[in-house]
């Protein structure tokens, strides 16, 4: 099934490292290992990003990554507000074989913790999301928002500089013009490739509540942005106004029964987004209907399984990440428990359910007890629309192939990347005698937590993002 | 009783996650909150449907039948009420104070302004404490944890809010609570736009007894837990906290109704903040608007009042 052992050496970072604070690091091999299509198993060649000292600090926790439309740039956030980017190595006859790799490309520091003296309230500094925009030059652009501010950020590189002034000495200190006896043209010299990150836009004050997504319209001109109870939609070169375009907020707040949990734009149409509530259910909104979208175009609900109701029920029901698929036919809802697939077309219930880990469903009141049953877990599509994947604790994470209906459990771990070993499926015993290999429901540690992944929008590599750790898995057909 | 237990059990540590959730930095999430508070409506559903002819459930399932219909107990309703809308009859006494929009068997009584209720409430209030001074103290002794929830900036409330049955830790708190309550709820809308300061005692008195219109519930249930906290002063507290989560529930039960109303209208300087910024001051402790959190502030008034 596997290929034998391809050496690699492997830059290894650790988080903290990207944010510019020395630690320890490790060197990890990986094999590579071939793939066939679609077969699931076979994920390799790990870049492992790991810091080797357990002591992180909660602020190197990573709350989000994204890749850019070409998958050249990884964009992950923290809970301390900062943005790292990897860049994917380019091919070269000298490294040919470090396509693929990632590496820091820019650091800075997004958003700081705020307080709001008015209500008396900390604003956290974490980063939420961040979404790219399609590049339009030679600079990048992303959005990022922690719960109340959203940022425009120009990721721009310079690798030339000007030398020869006229009016200015090599240090920068002024001459005096009255000194200056011949005239030069300035000529641009390099210098060492800078990646240089600056604020073009905020757009703040526009949100009560948590801010819990942001999409960017397919038009390229227009995002949302949503809380709690409404979503807002901007522009990008507008930044002291916004459209309310959903508001769920009910007149008198102890009706409130759902809250919005996610919102995306449709990746063709520019009219029409999504909002998934904590109800379980997603509306699909039509921009062209009215200018305030209350009524929805398109209520997709799934009826309830009365036989599986328990005081828990509200709660593993709420969705917690919604994801158009590239096609725009398609969309995806996670929920504590399971993901489904939804077919646009159909309101009634989804296309695809697939249970991510089921076992835990008899765990439900522990994990109501030490909070972990409010994770929001994240899903993503690979580009073609055939997987899904999504993740689950102890460190593991789950790939659906929604061709053959096989999926595999893969661990995200240092201690499962060894050198020269591959990425092997896991499995959990959810009863009985456990086999050599699975591990029991009871031993899984919840507090090892893969909320966020991204899947790499053409090529099968994928970033998992485990607590302080990012990982960065490819296959590579042979 | 197995349910009942559990039921129980979901019910202290939802609070508790109420409770800590003050302290948690970001402020107050309120999806997390609208869970957890989901979560008490369907612990207090069981608890209260499970015919266990148990302790405590003979107490709460039938004294508050025969007792004095308490104005306003909505857990009063004998289990066949469980989930079901409390007779319109009880409610009608509060109707500004527990409206239950979502169940049309109830008129949903206009909102009065906040001095309105709080008049009514105030009455019915000091009535109920009057009764049930003892129990309801120890009760809310429970309550002070989610009570103290609601202030977020409280810093002289103690966690120890646990503490049960601490009347000197309580009346501080309630102190603070309010004018923290109105720092962390403000409503602007619901703070009464007619909110002269001079309402203010009159105001706390009604969140009071607001809260103490929702405590009141707790209050109506106490007695039942009298007897049996003759029995036993361990059994006694445990159903003491019991029945007052009860409450607690019960308030909830109707989604948000009633207590959610003014919050403690806390210090002036509030009410008129408050006014002034409606849509800002909303999530006041964002989040704050919880009804969870709303009608704990009431309970700490009332305990004030004691």
């Amino acid at each position: 099934m596997f290929s034998g052992p391809r050496q690699r050496g492997l830059r290894l970072l650790t988080h903290a490292e990207w944010c510019g604070v020395p630690s320890e690091a490790s060197v990890l091999l990986c094999k590579t290992v071939s793939m066939r299509a679609g077969d699931l198993a076979q994920w390799f060649r790990c870049l492992l990003h790991k810091r080797k000292d357990p002591s992180w600090i909660s602020a190197d926790i990573i709350s989000t990554v994204e890749f850019n439309y070409s998958g050249d740039l990884l964009a992950t956030g923290d809970k301390g507000g900062r943005v790292v980017i990897f860049q994917r190595e380019q091919e070269s006859k000298s490294r040919p074989h470090s396509r693929g790799e990632y590496n820091v490309y820019s650091t800075f520091q997004s958003h700081e913790p705020e307080f709001d003296y008015l209500k008396s309230l900390e604003i956290e500094e974490k980063i939420n999301k961040i979404r790219w925009l399609p590049q339009q030059n030679a600079a990048h652009f992303l959005l990022s928002t922690n719960d109340k501010t959203i940022k425009l950020w120009k990721i721009s590189e310079r690798d030339k500089r000007a030398e020869g002034y006229n009016l200015k000495d090599e240090d920068g200190r002024l001459r005096d013009p009255f000194r200056i006896t011949a005239l030069r043209v300035p000529i641009l010299k390099p210098m060492d490739l800078m990646v240089e990150a600056s604020p073009r836009r905020i757009f703040a004050n526009a949100h009560t509540y948590h801010i819990n997504s942001i999409s960017v319209n397919s038009d390229h001109e227009t995002y949302l942005s949503a809380d709690d109870l409404r979503i807002n939609l901007w522009h990008l070169e507008i930044t002291d106004r916004s459209f309310n375009i959903v508001d769920i907020k009910p007149a008198n707040m102890e009706e409130l029964t759902e809250v919005i949990t996610a919102a995306e734009f449709h990746p063709h149409q520019c009219n029409v987004f999504v909002y998934s509530s904590s109800k379980g259910t997603i509306r699909l909104c039509d921009m062209r209907s009215s200018a305030l979208c209350d009524r929805h175009s398109k209520f997709f609900e799934e009826p309830e399984d009365p036989s599986s109701r328990s005081f828990f029920s509200e709660i593993i029901s709420s969705i917690s990440d919604v994801k158009f698929s590239h096609s725009g036919r398609y969309m995806m809802t996670r929920d504590y428990l399971s993901v489904k697939v939804w077919d646009l077309n159909m309101e009634s219930r989804p296309v695809e359910t697939h249970q991510v880990h089921e076992y835990l469903r008899s765990k439900l009141c522990s994990l109501y007890e030490n909070d972990c049953i409010f994770d929001k877990f994240e899903c993503c599509w690979n580009g073609s629309d055939s997987a899904i994947m999504t993740g689950s604790y102890n460190n593991f994470f789950r790939m659906f192939d929604r061709n053959t209906r096989r999926d595999v459990t893969l661990e995200a771990s240092r201690e499962n990347s060894k050198p020269r070993a591959s990425l092997k499926p896991r499995k959990v015993c959810t009863g009985g005698k456990r086999k050599k290999d699975e591990i029991s429901v009871d031993s899984l540690d919840f507090n090892k937590k893969i909320l966020h992944t991204a899947w790499h929008p053409m090529e099968n590599i994928i970033a998992v993002a485990a607590t302080n750790n990012l990982y960065i898995f490819q296959d590579k057909i042979n | 009783m197995e349910f009942k237990l559990e039921a129980h059990r979901i019910v202290s540590i939802s609070l508790g996650k109420i409770y800590n959730s003050r302290v948690q930095r970001g402020g107050i999430k309120l999806h997390k909150n609208l869970l957890v508070s989901l979560v008490l409506r369907s612990a207090r559903q069981v608890y209260l449907s499970d015919p266990c002819p148990g302790l405590y459930l003979a107490g709460s399932a039938g004294t508050p039948a025969p007792p004095t219909p308490q104005p306003g107990e909505p857990t009063a309703q004998p289990p066949a009420g469980w989930g079901e809308p409390p007779p319109p009859a009880p409610r009608a006494a509060w109707p500004d104070t527990e409206p239950q929009p979502e169940r049309p068997a109830v008129p949903d009584a206009p909102r009065a302004v906040d001095p309105e209720p709080a008049a009514a409430v105030t009455g019915a209030g000091d009535a109920f404490r009057g009764r049930e001074e003892d129990t309801a103290e120890a009760a809310w002794g429970r309550v002070d944890r989610p009570r103290v929830a609601a202030a977020v900036a409280v810093s002289d409330v103690s966690p120890e809010g646990a503490s049960v049955g601490c009347p000197p830790t309580r009346e501080e708190q309630p102190g603070a609570s309010p004018a923290a309550d109105c720092r962390c709820a403000p409503r602007p809308a619901e703070a009464e736009p007619s909110a002269p300061p001079a309402l203010y005692p009159r105001k706390r008195g009604a969140a009071g007894a607001g809260g103490g219109h929702a405590g009141c519930p707790a209050l109506c249930s106490t007695p039942l837990k009298k007897p049996r906290r003759d029995g036993g002063e361990e059994d006694g507290e445990e159903e003491m906290e019991t029945g007052n989560v009860a409450n607690l529930i019960s308030i909830f039960g109707s989604s948000f109704s009633g207590l959610l109303r003014k919050s403690p209208g806390g210090g002036r300087e509030e009410e008129e903040g408050e006014e002034s910024g409606p849509e800002d001051a909303e999530p006041g402790q964002i989040c704050c608007d919880k009804p969870v959190l709303r009608d704990i502030n009431p309970w700490s008034t009332a305990i004030v009042a004691f």
